[in-house]
């Protein structure tokens, strides 16, 4: 029979001053099996665990209840106090009577302490039942996986190898970089975005611990925290990288032209090419879709009538070191890591969504993205602010929180636009002095690192700051036309400009759902990916040993990204500078002789812990433990109960039930 | 008909493609039919089908696992055999199934003929087996309902008001006796131990009394739910009349409703049960 020892905290006046402690440790004498019954102020405290400690040794005591507040608060404490009195720490239950009880039934004191008194009583019924569990130790793969070439995830991989462990760090893109690759200067310090970032992207490549993969994706994750099966798929350049020396012969020889991604469309590229001059790693790859050669391959084996396009192969004749490679197929290559860095980022909003800001269809209205690229020494325009006709503007629009702050649209406030456009502002008054420049915005929010200062130098440089939305963006008769609301002196207006930027807000990447699915994470209701929590856990993820970096949690500027990115980086140095981590050992089990090997459990389980195993010619289910999290949902289904979960076993549910 | 089935089932015998052919043969009434298992070329001369060959066959499946049998199987039968494919209790390469086209099946009990269709029959749409590996009968046009009456079982208990369902389904299970017969003869009670046979933890309770007479029947109907093909043979087996069929038709009816699956009509489909879709009818 089971000693069992029942402790009532006070939590101050949170339980005691509702509910009467003395008589629920004295209803609590009388329940099976109780062998001590006692109360304490606050049985959290140091002293509180003492006393729990010594009335465990005195009374050889076998199970403990302790009741107090949510198991989410201090089930670890007294855990803790019962593996240091000697006990297996999953022998405590813990009956919440202060979130469950004292705080949701304040007017109704003796209800409530009769209510404690029946939590009590389900959970000595529940602890009579309960069986020691043990964890058990695995051993971790020490690599880690980084998945995004953007700064975050830059900064990720930079601080992982530094500390010694080997990455592998994924871009779908054929060069790193990301988005902070295409912006000019920097807010508000107003650094060049290249001059900072370009070096860190040279040491990524040139790391011994690194090894990166560009132009691949990540297309299956298996496994669990510290062992990790990634299957990544590595698209084919048809440039064999390790032949190829970067000397840019083939892309200006290419007679290709196409409209540049890098550039956002406003340049051209060449089908072989690298995104921009100082792309890491500086080698081509060759665009299947355009290259010449490919659409004569591609008519060759459609066997369609007719003439086919011309081979061009000039890449491929003029390269010095015969690295074009045209059977170069995808190739899957699987690998197993410790911890996954997700640095996915993010995508602009796309404005064409507002048809009033005429975006696609007006001329010179531009998105944010464009206008760096613009402003960009190796952008389509060698750094000169121009229009689409080649003049350059005399006035021009800046439109605040498209896409964001807008319950049409996006709710949340996107963070960055605020800062960027006021650091246009000011570089468009650096570049063309005499320039007008108007700044449509709601709040200016410049919460920062010398952010206020930057809108301050930025006001003194005089740009006009307009509060006020714009309502529409049209074709006036001479240039554009701005229809806004000027909230503060209660005016309609219209404004001639040569120029608009949209400062388009941040939004999740296109196909956030997908990585979603690959790396089980959850998101938020705006659609980023779900942090563990919000405040105390922000890189953390549910998918333990999953991390997250940059802006693919939410919108944030450069040094946020990097902050996260390093962040990431710490918690997943910190889990694979352990040898082993220890299994949960609160995990379904399969009784063999009950299990009629239906395997409902394998189609229902969310974690894929669960496979067909034969024993003794039996086809019958197995619980993989690693993999488990006790989510229970196996053990629901099971029609013959052969699933029982440890620490919640049917038997300690039903007698929690039955003592009711 | 017959004919056909005895030479198909002494083909499968004697060419040694199936152990064991399992069919129907004339029970010692002269009358009724009873389940038959024939292992010899010889013996395949004693199948039967007609209307009074009511059972279940795909109940003895699972207890063949390991060899290969033949099986004649009316739709109804071919469905559970779906069923026990989906769930693993089976193995389609292991089963050679005689489909046979169907008519419906009589009320005949031990020597007292009927040509009273069943009452599953009424409610049955398929007059073609789901799944056969050779087909006896020619599949009939467009089979529909013979249900005569407007309203089913189902829906006529549903209009009465609560407590009269509540007095209904009372009534029925405090004559429950427990003997297990509705279980017996399911083709999908297949567990090694059933739930109401456990001791510890105590699922059902142990005696044979209202609460747990009610514990035993609801949790049987639930375990069926979206399994159950309504064969029915439940509700035939059982001594003490209890309608069974109406508490599994009311389930399947609702699974249909609202994932819109139907048991045993296709071995690949997903379970409900197992599915998880972001946007589902909050029940």
């Amino acid at each position: 029979m089971a000693r069992i020892g029942v402790f009532i905290c006070h939590c101050g006046h949170n339980i005691a001053g509702v509910i009467d402690v003395g008589r629920v440790v004295e209803a609590a004498k009388r329940m099976p099996g109780v062998a001590y019954a006692g109360d304490y102020i606050y049985c959290c405290s140091d002293p509180g665990q003492a006393f729990i400690r010594q009335a465990i040794k005195e009374n050889r005591l076998t199970r403990v209840v302790v009741g107090a507040c949510s198991p989410r608060m201090h089930e670890k404490t007294f855990q803790e106090v019962l593996a240091s009195a000697g006990l297996n720490p999953f022998l405590l239950e813990m009956a919440n009577l202060r979130e469950h009880c004292s705080w949701v039934h304040s007017e109704a004191k003796e209800e409530a302490t009769e209510k404690a008194i029946d939590l009590i009583r389900m959970a000595v019924a529940k602890a009579s039942r309960a069986e020691p569990l043990f964890a058990k130790p695995i051993p971790i793969t020490k690599r880690a996986l980084v998945v995004g070439g953007g700064i975050a995830g830059i900064q990720a991989a930079l601080d992982i190898a530094n500390a010694g462990f080997e990455v592998v760090l994924v871009e779908r893109e054929p060069t790193i970089g990301g988005k902070m690759a295409k912006f000019d200067k920097t807010f508000p310090t107003l650094d060049c975005a290249s001059c900072i970032l370009t070096p860190r992207m040279v040491e990524v490549a040139k790391h011994p611990n690194i090894r990166l993969m560009t132009y691949a994706e990540v297309e299956e994750v298996k496994g669990y925290a510290g062992n990790f099966e990634v299957r990544i798929r590595q698209k084919a350049r048809k440039v064999d990288h390790s032949k190829c020396t970067g000397c840019g012969t083939c892309w200006q020889k290419c007679p290709t032209k196409v409209p540049s991604e890098f550039d956002l469309g406003l340049g051209k590229r060449t089908a072989i090419y690298i995104p921009f001059p100082q792309a890491v790693p500086p080698k081509p790859v060759i665009d299947t879709v355009n290259c010449r050669y490919m659409a004569y391959l591609e008519f060759v084996r459609s066997g369609r009538e007719g003439k086919p396009p011309p081979q061009c192969r000039i890449c491929e004749k003029l390269c010095p070191t015969g690295a074009i490679n045209w059977d170069e197929e995808d190739a899957i290559i699987t690998e197993r890591f410790g911890a996954i860095v997700v640095a996915t980022g993010y995508d602009l909003f796309d404005p064409s969504q507002i048809p009033q800001y005429g975006y696609g269809r007006l001329d010179n209205v531009i998105t944010s993205l464009e206008f760096e690229r613009i402003l960009n020494a190796s952008g389509p325009t060698g750094g000169r602010i121009l229009l689409k006709d080649g003049r350059e503007p005399k006035r021009v629009a800046i439109v605040h929180c498209v896409g964001s702050r807008d319950l049409n649209y996006n709710e949340y406030c996107s963070k960055v636009c605020c800062m960027y456009s006021m650091k246009y502002a000011h570089l468009i008054k650096e570049r063309i002095p005499d320039a007008e420049v108007y700044e449509f915005y709601i709040d200016v929010r410049s919460a920062g690192k010398g952010f206020e200062e930057f809108y301050n130098r930025v006001l003194d440089e005089g740009v006009r700051f307009v509060r006020g939305k714009v309502a529409e963006i049209f074709k006036g008769k001479d240039g554009l036309s701005v229809r806004f609301e000027d909230t503060l002196t209660g005016g309609r207006h219209v404004l001639s400009v040569d120029m608009v930027i949209l400062a388009c807000g941040l939004v999740p990447q296109r196909d956030a759902g997908e990585v979603a699915r690959i790396f089980k994470l959850s998101r938020s209701p705006d659609g980023f990916f779900l942090e563990k929590h919000p405040k105390l856990d922000p890189v953390n993820t549910h998918a333990d040993g999953v991390f997250l970096a940059g802006a693919c949690i939410g919108p944030c500027d450069i040094p946020d990204a990097v902050a996260r990115g390093s962040a990431a980086a710490a918690k997943a140095i910190g889990l694979l500078s352990r040898d082993e981590i220890l299994s949960e050992p609160m995990t379904a089990i399969v009784d063999i002789s009950k299990c009629s090997g239906c395997m409902l459990c394998e189609e229902i389980c969310p974690f894929d812990a669960i496979e067909p195993q034969v024993v003794r010619g039996k086809r019958v289910a197995r619980v993989k433990e690693e993999l488990c999290k006790g989510c229970g949902s196996c053990a629901a289904a099971c029609r013959s109960g052969a699933i029982n979960l440890r620490g919640f076993t049917h038997q300690q549910l039903l007698a929690e039930v039955e003592a009711l | 008909m017959i004919e056909e089935i005895r030479a198909k089932a002494a083909d499968l015998l004697r060419s040694g493609e199936v152990k064991c052919f399992i069919g129907y043969e004339r029970a010692s009434d002269g009358l009724t039919a009873r389940p038959f298992f024939a292992y010899s070329a010889d013996e395949a001369d004693r199948l039967i089908f007609d209307g009074t060959c009511v059972h279940n066959l795909a109940r003895y499946l699972p207890d063949m696992r390991g060899k290969r049998v033949g099986i004649l199987a009316k739709p109804c039968d071919s469905r559970s055999i779906n069923v026990l494919i989906r769930e693993g209790q089976v193995e389609r390469e292991e089963v050679y199934i005689v489909g046979v086209v169907c008519d419906g099946v009589y009320r005949t009990t031990w020597g007292k003929p009927s040509r009273e269709l069943q009452p599953r029959c009424l409610y049955c749409s398929k007059r073609t087996p789901v799944v056969y590996d050779y087909l006896v009968g020619q599949p009939p046009p467009a089979p529909e309902s013979q249900h005569p009456a407007s309203i089913s079982e189902v829906e006529a208990l549903e209009r009465k008001p609560a407590a009269e369902r509540w007095e209904f389904w009372r009534s029925h299970f405090a004559r429950c006796i427990r003997c297990n017969a509705c279980r017996q003869i399911c083709p999908a009670c297949y567990c090694p131990q059933c739930f109401s046979d456990q001791l510890d933890p105590l699922w059902t309770g142990i005696r044979i009394g209202l609460p747990q007479n009610w514990v035993w029947n609801v949790g049987r109907a639930l375990h069926l739910a979206g399994r159950c093909i309504d064969c029915e043979e439940c509700q035939r087996a059982c001594p003490m009349g209890i309608p069974l069929a109406i508490l599994n038709r009311k389930l399947a009816s609702r699974v249909k409703e609202l994932f819109g699956f139907e048991a045993g009509m296709d071995p690949r489909a997903p379970f409900p049960f197992a599915t998880f879709e972001k946007e589902e009818e909050i029940l």
